[in-house]
């Protein structure tokens, strides 16, 4: 951690100076929180008697005799309460919010996992709660929206731009510019002004420290390599950064999406679309055109589509310490359909993503070396999205009977 | 004192206040927006804002950000924005033309290049999310004489306005009430809090003051004579064109310039 929230040339605070006092006032509760032995008791607490964890490592028999190469390993965050790793940072932050004494809460969510862990939270720990959603996610993720106003919050469908997570980001930072005396930003991804990316990662590290602890328990050594899949990059980061600077190899799979022109997929990293830019209360790599627009990006998997990337993960693939490469539609869903089968773990889309990357390296691995895949989320909610790419007719018509009897 | 601060100083010996008016370069296209720009400068505003669109403009409202985004399907580029103008600022000697962008198009384009292009010809420039701490990021364009103009808002600490009052040159922008742009008019209540929140920024700085967010009538502007040098007018000439097309705007125009 450099000064002033800067990785390397990333980082930084780069916000509408309406913002300052608000963020200058989390950064010193946050600060404040982090000292306090109290609150890492209480987020812990929270952590295991809520989320369930720890999480498991599981390990993967079939698949490995099936790939032939390296043992594999998965660190199941789809097992927190909530289905992905998104209920770690909510806890942090949905606590630090009560410590500060704000009553509300704000939010932008892609796939709508973050949109549900917050509303969760919020409704645990008494906190009005207001969720900003891509009208275009909304449509690919309704059953999270409706969760989301079950557990009583409001969703405003984002209509500008790409509507998607970028245009909600954009959203949630214009309502926190008039709400700040009693909101708090509860930013979903390790992206954003000072402190947000530090605390983001901070407070998902516990998936890296579990794997720490388990793979010595497990097989007494530690990992040769770790994946995750990156949009904002909170859960690569959760994983990773416990093991910047040790042996393990680090390895992030983006979006790849359905093509390399713009447009097609969400790729910062090894492509030329994306450079430095600042946009969003920070500096990071952006995918943009030769005016500095930030450009529209496609995945299959709505947590994956954001145009820019951690702070955090941008200087540690400068730095050669993180490996990025993606995977693309297809190989996700072939990815997905082989984990199923193999292990009866049914992953989301974006995990489906490191798994992808890992697989396609596992073979080449020989069968001393271990690998661990991060399980970012489960499949379950991506039901209509995964039904579709494999063209599955019985769905189909389930949901026209199912229309039917309604009417 | 910049040249931008004597301008206004000049000016305000014959007016009340002077008006800062704002057009967004490329809504609805680019040729109907120079058009908007011309219509102001021809009926006497003295300052004019131009807004290079950007897709992620954070600190404006869903007006503006709708219409930059509206803007942006004509491509326009930074380039021709500030030669198309510097030729306005040009046939237009009496006026004062200043570019307002964010932070990442001014990035790709370079500051340098952005300082020598503009230099003596385009006064001033405003960057929403630029805080004054990375005020160094500026220095190219402080160097060639375009002034940099600072955000001031309500609530601000003292600390904060001197840091910023430090650096200020040519104008300082001050917001009339917390939010984004755009979303409707200031009560009349809030006069007297108004006076003394400029009272206490005057303490720290001579610079010529601009207020702005929500002003959006001639009464508006009454409002707030004798208080500042400058009145910034924002999303109102952009909700009267897509009211009432060119010919509103044009009246919106006569209305906000009425005031003497």
């Amino acid at each position: 951690m450099s000064d002033q929230g800067y990785f390397g040339q990333y980082g930084g605070s780069f916000i509408p100076e309406i913002l300052y006092s608000s963020q200058q006032e989390l950064l010193k509760h946050y600060r404040e929180a982090m000292a306090d032995p109290s609150f890492i008791a209480k987020v812990k607490q929270e952590m295991q008697q809520y989320s369930g964890r720890p999480t498991p490592l599981t390990f993967c028999a079939n698949l490995t005799e099936q790939m032939g190469g390296a043992q594999i390993y998965l660190k199941r965050e789809d097992l927190n309460h909530s289905g992905a790793h998104k209920m770690n940072n909510v806890i942090g932050q949905g606590l630090l919010t009560k410590r500060m004494g704000k009553k509300r809460v704000i939010a932008e969510t892609g796939a709508g996992q973050h949109g549900v862990a917050t509303a969760l939270i919020s409704a645990r720990l008494g906190l009005e709660c207001t969720i900003y959603m891509g009208a275009h996610d909304i449509e690919r993720q309704y059953p999270n929206v409706f969760w989301m106003k079950q557990l009583g919050a409001t969703v405003i469908p984002v209509t500008t731009g790409s509507q998607t997570l970028t245009d909600a980001l954009d959203e949630a930072l214009r309502d926190w510019t008039s709400s700040y005396e009693d909101t708090h930003y509860l930013i979903g991804t390790s992206c954003g002004c000072e402190p947000f990316p530090e605390m983001v990662a901070g407070f998902q590290s516990v998936i890296g420290e579990e794997v720490k602890e388990q793979a010595m328990a497990q097989f007494g050594a530690m990992p040769d390599k770790i994946y995750a899949c990156v949009g904002g990059g909170s859960n690569a980061c959760g994983i990773m950064l416990p093991f910047v600077g040790t042996e393990t190899e680090l390895i992030g799979i983006e979006a790849g999406g359905r093509g390399d022109g713009i447009g097609e997929h969400a790729m910062r990293f090894n492509n030329d679309q994306a450079k430095f830019g600042i946009s969003q209360g920070y500096a990071t790599k952006f995918i943009q055109d030769d005016q500095g627009q930030l450009a529209p990006t496609h995945s299959i998997s709505a947590g994956l589509d954001y145009v820019g990337v951690s702070p955090i993960l941008a200087d540690l693939a400068d730095r050669g310490l993180v490996r990025m490469t993606s995977a693309n539609d297809e190989e996700v869903i072939a990815a997905l359909k082989t984990m199923i089968r193999a292990e009866g773990i049914i992953p989301a889309l974006e995990s489906s993503h490191a798994i992808a990357g890992g697989l396609r390296e596992a073979a080449e691995l020989d069968s001393s070396q271990r690998i661990v895949i991060n399980i970012s989320g489960r499949g379950d909610k991506d039901i209509f999205t995964i039904a579709k790419a494999l063209d599955d007719q019985p769905f189909n018509d389930f949901l026209r009977s199912y229309l039917a009897q309604g009417k | 004192m910049t040249l931008l601060a004597e301008f206004v100083k000049e000016q305000r010996q014959t007016k009340s206040i002077l008006l800062m008016t704002h057009v967004i370069y490329g809504y609805p296209s680019i040729d109907e927006s120079l058009q908007m720009m011309k219509t102001l400068l021809d009926k006497g505003a003295a300052i004019l804002e131009v807004q290079f669109p950007f897709s992620d403009p954070v600190a404006d409202g869903p007006v503006i950000t709708k219409a930059c985004h509206i803007a942006l399907q004509s491509k326009p580029k930074l380039k021709q924005c500030i030669t198309d103008i510097a030729a306005l600022a040009k046939d237009y000697p009496n006026a004062r033309v200043l570019l307002m962008s964010y932070l990442n198009p001014l990035v790709q384009y370079g500051f340098e290049q952005l300082a020598s292009d503009m230099s003596g010809k385009i006064a001033g420039i405003v960057i929403p999310d630029l805080p004054i701490d990375h005020h160094k990021m500026a220095a190219p364009l402080v160097a060639a004489n375009v002034d940099p103009i600072w955000l001031i808002i309500p609530g601000m600490e003292k600390s904060r306005i001197q840091l910023v009052s430090e650096h200020a040159q040519g104008l300082l922008y001050c917001v009339s009430r917390k939010g984004v742009t755009g979303q409707g008019s200031d009560s009349q209540s809030a006069h007297d809090e108004l006076q003394r929140y400029l009272g206490e920024i005057n303490q720290y700085t001579d610079v010529p003051l601009a207020l702005g967010f929500g002003i959006a009538s001639a009464q508006d502007v009454e409002g707030i004579v004798g208080l500042v040098d400058v009145a910034v007018v924002g999303s109102a000439f952009l909700r009267a064109f897509q009211h009432g097309g060119m010919a509103e705007f044009a009246e919106k125009a006569d209305e906000l310039l009425s005031v003497k």
